[in-house]
């Protein structure tokens, strides 16, 4: 089936049963075939005014304990931005799938880019970190879909998959594996009236469903420990902004992945998503490149580039758009031995060639 | 049966005197001297006239339009 | 039930400024509730931003306080996904007739179970006394220092037209026909709402020659007229300032089909 379907596939297994969404090209066709499945699986579809409406939706649901997603666009990501922020603040478990086509504006709909990648981490004001996985096969649609399950929550954080129109679109098979590990979030057993948002070395409060007697606040605004609104107190926005940003990088450990093959090369190239494909073929032909695939975009897989960039002699990184995950790398290749840290941008929806490539690694 | 009257609690009034205003029988006037919060709080004038303090405390108040609209949850019932 | 079985006795005495209609509200809303027999455990409030939406922080029930405009967003998703939960919404003119109008005509015509609480003072209190969607023609703001260009939002015949199930209005010096009308919203299928025009003395009232509560009061109250007498035949119906009149009253109870029901989560 194509990637989209099999995100929904994916979302349903990891035990979703709550999608709000708006038709946006090219995720339409997550919407459309989770119309069908969830009413298959007791779930609730339902497809809103607009995107804000939609992510809305989906954090009011997770509230009441429902896995939920969205699916959307450039156009649409950007909507979402606002309430995106709110969930962090909030620390409401969503995923959001963002199909990626050419931007800025409505640009090119039905053509594959990476325009969000930094939208994904810096999108919505204030201090806030997300997580975002960047699939690149309909196998990953459907793992990574899962994954984003288990990582919001987990860590009580919404949760990106990164894909684009290409990676959408593209039909293939997958494979279900018998065992999946399905991850819920930890609820408060008892009552919680006061201190809902109490938290142990983890950092991550334990999460108090609505409907349970737990009679607590939940609010945007800068809040303490209780949930009551406490906004003028620096101590009190420092505590909290720290804790919300720390609780991801606590877990840098268990939350980043990479694919690396021949992670020794003098010629490394740094590709996720859809270029990532080409490189594949790439690395059939030439013993001295290697791939380094962040596959947990955010938090970008830091430690592992760093390995790897030992040895590199020149660093390629492949993007379809103008330099964004580009600067990640430069950051941390600049500190290794590696001189040559260089961007390699496709515009306009073709994928990067494995003869342009291999030019490029001449 | 002992007659009820209505009381302010001065630690919440904050002198708006909409229970002047909503009072069909004048019960409540604007006051003059302020209040410890440094509100000036209203004087209940005419506590007889009150139709619910009337009744028996134990008896469903039928009026009761001060404690409804107070916005400041500044009246209640005192039993004498 | 107490009032302050209700309420957060904790977090008293509240924000609000002295006069505020807000006050009135809560009052106003606690009886209607105690009344209503709902379980408090299984209440849900949503807020908005604004005043208004500060109610629900005071109540002691499971509470979400959202973005500006978009608690009928939140609600909805809330109440889908799980219908046995009773949700209430808490919004203002400006969170419900401008940011959140889109919301706002949807969930009307969805016609979702939803009790929506909207507290109308004719301006933006909050951020310090702009023009709202529902400040009359001509009369002063902070961003209308000389005169609102604009005409107002009927909030409630908006309702009424995008399908809402029961849509009342009321002043603060209807307490007794307010709490009758939210003990209705409460119990009531589908989207049931109920306006309630308040008085702000701080912004609205201070900018307007209106210079107490008392008299911002009295200025709700004796500009009101029930809407059965106001809405006949000869009116103009494009005189959107509503003959600077407020109308009051229940304006429609009718039973569509909740949404709940047309989607198959609530037989």
């Amino acid at each position: 089936m194509q990637g989209d379907e099999a995100s929904v596939e994916g979302a349903i297994h990891a035990g979703c049963r709550f999608f709000a969404g708006y038709p946006i090209t090219p995720a339409t066709e997550i919407a459309e075939r989770m119309a069908k499945r969830l009413r298959e699986a007791d779930g609730v579809f339902l497809q809103l005014e607009d995107e804000i409406a939609a992510i809305a939706a989906i954090i009011g649901a997770s509230w009441t304990g429902t896995k939920a997603m969205t699916a959307t666009s450039g156009p649409g990501f950007s909507l979402m931005q606002e309430n995106l922020g709110y969930a962090c603040m909030t620390e409401t478990p969503i995923v959001i799938i963002d199909v990626q086509r050419g931007g800025p504006s409505t640009g090119q709909p039905t053509r594959a880019a990476q325009g969000d990648v930094m939208q994904a981490r810096w999108g919505s004001h204030g201090d806030y970190e997300t997580i975002a996985l960047a699939p690149n096969s309909v196998q990953e649609m459907f793992d990574l879909t899962i994954e984003a399950f288990n990582l919001s929550e987990k860590y009580r954080v919404p949760t990106i998959v990164l894909s684009d129109a290409d990676i959408g679109h593209m039909r293939g098979t997958f494979v279900v594996s018998n065992s999946i590990d399905i991850t819920d979030r930890k609820y408060h057993l008892k009552p919680v009236s006061y201190n809902a948002f109490a938290y142990d070395e983890n950092l991550i409060p334990n999460f108090p469903k609505f409907g349970e007697g737990h009679r607590v606040h939940i609010t945007g605004l800068t809040h303490d420990i209780s949930g009551y609104p406490k906004t003028t107190d620096p101590k009190v926005h420092e505590a909290l902004v720290t804790r919300l940003v720390n609780k991801i990088r606590l877990h840098r450990n268990n939350i980043c992945r990479a694919e690396i093959i021949n992670p020794q090369a003098e010629k490394l190239i740094v590709a996720y998503g859809s270029p990532s494909n080409s490189v594949y073929e790439v690395l059939n032909e030439r013993a001295d490149i290697g791939l380094f695939r962040p596959i947990t975009v955010w938090p970008f897989p830091e430690e592992k580039l760093r390995e790897s960039a030992q040895y590199a002699k020149k660093i390629l990184v492949l993007e379809m758009n103008m330099g964004q995950l580009y600067w990640e790398v430069e950051r941390i290749a600049r500190q290794s031995p590696c001189e040559k840290i260089e961007l390699f941008t496709k515009l306009g929806g073709d994928v990067h060639a494995p003869d342009e490539i291999l030019e490029r690694c001449a | 049966m002992t007659p009820v009257r209505p009381k302010i609690d001065e630690t919440y009034c904050k002198g708006c005197n909409i229970c002047v205003a909503i009072c069909p029988v004048g019960v409540y006037t604007v006051g003059k001297s302020t209040s410890a919060r440094g509100y000036v709080v209203p004087i209940i004038k005419k506590p007889q006239e009150c139709v619910d303090s009337k009744r028996n405390p134990n008896e469903k108040k039928k009026c009761e339009l001060c404690i409804y609209v107070c916005p400041d949850q500044a009246i209640d019932w005192e039993n004498e | 039930m107490n009032f302050f079985d209700f309420y957060r006795q904790d977090r008293w005495p509240h924000m609000f400024c002295p006069g505020c209609g807000v006050g009135t509200v809560m009052n106003t809303f606690y009886r209607a509730f105690a009344e209503s027999g709902l379980d408090q455990n299984k209440t849900v409030f949503v807020a908005g931003i604004g005043c208004s939406g500060r109610i629900p922080g005071y109540i002691r029930a499971d509470s979400l306080h959202t973005t500006h405009g978009r608690p009928l967003a939140f609600a909805g998703g809330i109440k889908v996904a799980n219908p046995k939960l009773k949700v209430v919404v808490f919004t203002g003119d400006g969170d419900l007739g401008a940011i959140g109008g889109n919301h706002f005509i949807n969930a009307c015509r969805r016609n979702i179970e939803l009790t929506v609480i909207c507290i109308n003072n004719y301006i933006y209190g909050m951020t310090g006394g702009q023009a709202s969607t529902t400040t009359p023609r001509d009369l002063l703001s902070s961003t209308t220092p000389f005169g609102n260009r604009e005409y107002p939002f009927d909030l409630s015949e908006v309702a009424v037209a995008a399908g809402a199930n029961y849509v009342a209005r009321w002043t603060t010096f209807h307490v007794k026909q307010m709490t009758k009308s939210m003990h209705k919203a409460l119990l009531k299928d589908g989207l049931s709402f109920v306006e309630i025009a308040s008085q702000c003395p701080t912004q609205f009232g201070r900018r307007n020659d209106l210079n107490s509560a008392r008299e911002v009061f009295d200025w709700l109250k004796s500009n009101s007229v029930p809407r059965s007498k106001a809405r006949d035949l000869s009116e103009d119906h494009l005189d959107l300032n509503l003959m600077g009149k407020i109308t009051v009253g229940e304006f429609v109870e009718r039973n569509r089909e909740s949404y709940m029901k047309a989607i198959g989560v609530m037989k």
